[in-house]
């Protein structure tokens, strides 16, 4: 009974989760797992393949991978698919020109069925600078309310460079995936 | 029972037997408090598996599974089969106990996720997203306006929104774009639509968002101060000298150009016969390019030097000459770029001595 309980207790603590960071090029994926860690974003070069981080958050171990989002490497990001608890899709909000892309590619990505289970969490980045598109805009442009019902999804305005919202975001992202796979202490 | 045998005539004997008695006591007392206390335990352990059933044994977990599972799979039924009579008010609040006993089934199967095995995990989901699909396909069957209705009205109204919120949000900054008479629906701060111009924008402080330039012909842009992001998209024939860029520049599809540009990081989409004179903190990345060449940052004008350290671009990383090519995953030299022979640069460059707009090569 003791060594039992004990087992049972480890397995209980391992609260891993795997989130899959995607988004076009240049949105700040990179810049913004860095500034979740506390680490240096002054000099960050654009992401060639994937970068994966372990970060403990609250009382889950997160399993981030940063995945570039290069035109030439955007079809290697099914690759990446299997196991996903949470989707982070960034959009660069001063980026007006290409938000077609932006909602075309995302399109795609909840076509994926492997991907249907996964929470979403849509960050609007780049906030502070001037002229950007605010949350509620690009909730707009992204037609995000016509989304399936089943998914669990939410928009939030961020900086990477300034670190606002990320906690938010992030927060109700571990929230939502913890809810649905483990018991809600 | 020691007190109703008494020795009168021993003093001694009767100290010893009431110690004893008072041991004997205390014990009684002890068992019955450990009794008690185990009781309550019990009740108490009944009580918190009432609250959430924590079955701790795969096989008592997989019965009561199958049994909820059945009882959701008749309701469903009876949703199916009373339609017809039924009002549709009383279907939809049937059809959502229904939703809301699935999402129960699942949670348990979450909270018991730890113990049992992960064949019955996963076949046990498979089984909550089969009766969700169900559920589902009744709803549609049976409420087909009710949704109908919710697409068609979500889709028209959000389009009708997006094109009136971008004209509203750009037209404000339709300002910095003169001698543009129609503004495209998402343009954004910057110089757009010009031909053999010299263009020229000096941005104050640095709250400068950012700016774009897309669609030039022929044309000499000079841009000094230093600000957030810039775009450039669509050029040709143009000699482009930019003050440092504190996020990122994104380049798609120009040709036969020259740039001099200062940045956190660069990417380069679609270049074709063109030279960039650069400094970048991270390295330059280039994809679909041909004959593009790059060489260090010339460009100088006056109060350049303290932009530059305010973007902390004040020293030369080195970083022009490492590019990588994203078309080219290998570890010899990409035929996409090379380095610009020395011979082969342009003078320094200082563009706050160049007064002549209108003249163009």
């Amino acid at each position: 009974m003791g060594l039992l309980s004990i087992i049972r207790k480890i397995k209980r603590k391992e609260k891993e989760m795997r989130i899959l960071m995607v988004g076009l090029d240049n949105s700040g994926k990179t810049t913004i797992v860095l500034r979740i860690n506390g680490e240096d974003t002054s000099v960050i070069s654009p992401t060639l393949g994937f970068n994966i981080k372990t970060i403990n958050y609250d009382k889950y171990t997160l399993n981030i991978w940063d995945i570039g989002g290069q035109k030439t490497i955007r079809s290697y990001w099914r690759n990446y698919f299997e196991q996903t608890d949470g989707l982070v899709w960034v959009v660069d909000s001063s980026d007006v020109r290409r938000l077609d892309d932006c909602k075309m590619e995302l399109d795609n990505l909840l076509k994926e069925e492997r991907l249907s289970g996964a929470t979403l969490l849509i960050l609007a980045n780049k906030q502070d600078i001037q002229g950007a598109l605010t949350p509620t805009e690009i909730a707009k442009v992204l037609n995000l309310d016509a989304m399936d019902k089943t998914r669990h999804w939410k928009i939030v305005g961020c900086s990477a460079y300034t670190g606002e919202g990320l906690l938010e975001g992030f927060d109700w992202l571990v929230q939502d995936i913890a809810s649905r796979i483990y018991v809600l202490d | 029972m020691e007190e109703d045998h008494s020795n009168p005539s021993e003093v001694s004997d009767k100290t010893l037997d009431s110690i004893a008695q008072k041991k004997h006591a205390a014990m009684i007392e002890r068992l019955s408090n450990l009794h008690q206390s185990r009781l309550q335990q019990a009740i108490s352990r009944k009580s918190d598996s009432n609250d959430s059933p924590s079955f701790e044994s795969t096989k008592s977990f997989l019965d009561r599974f199958s049994e909820t599972k059945k009882s959701i799979e008749m309701e469903i039924d009876r949703c199916r089969r009373v339609s017809e009579s039924e009002s549709k008010s009383s279907l939809k609040s049937d059809l959502d106990k229904v939703s809301v006993s699935i999402s129960d089934l699942e949670r348990q199967v979450a909270e018991n996720s730890y113990f049992l095995p992960s064949y019955e995990v996963r076949s046990s989901l498979k089984t909550i997203s089969d009766l969700k699909e169900t559920l589902e396909s009744v709803n549609y069957e049976l409420l087909p306006k009710k949704k109908f209705s919710f697409k068609n009205k979500t889709t028209k109204k959000d389009q009708s929104n997006v094109v009136k919120n971008e004209t509203e949000i750009r037209a404000s900054d339709s300002v910095l774009v003169e001698n543009c008479s129609s503004i495209k629906v998402r343009d954004s701060p910057g110089f757009h639509n010009e031909e053999g111009a010299v263009l020229v924008k000096h941005f104050g402080g640095s709250k400068e968002g950012d700016f774009t330039l897309s669609d030039l012909n022929s044309c000499e842009v000079r841009l000094t101060g230093s600000f957030r992001a810039l775009f450039i998209h669509r050029l040709w024939d143009c000699r482009v000298y930019v003050g440092p860029v504190l996020g990122s520049i994104l380049i798609e599809e120009v040709e036969g150009c020259l740039f001099m540009l200062a940045s956190h990081q660069i990417r380069i989409h679609h270049a074709k016969e063109t030279d960039f004179y650069l400094r970048v903190r991270s390295r330059p990345i280039i994809e679909d390019c041909n004959n593009v060449r790059f060489a260090p940052y010339l460009l100088s004008y006056e109060g350049i030097e303290k932009d530059l350290g305010d973007c902390s671009l004040d020293e030369e990383t080195g970083n022009w000459a490492n590019v990588d090519d994203f078309r080219w995953l290998r570890a010899v030299q990409s035929p996409n770029w090379c380095i610009l022979p020395e011979e082969e640069c342009v003078n320094a460059v200082n563009i706050s001595n160049l007064k002549t707009p209108g003249e163009v090569s």
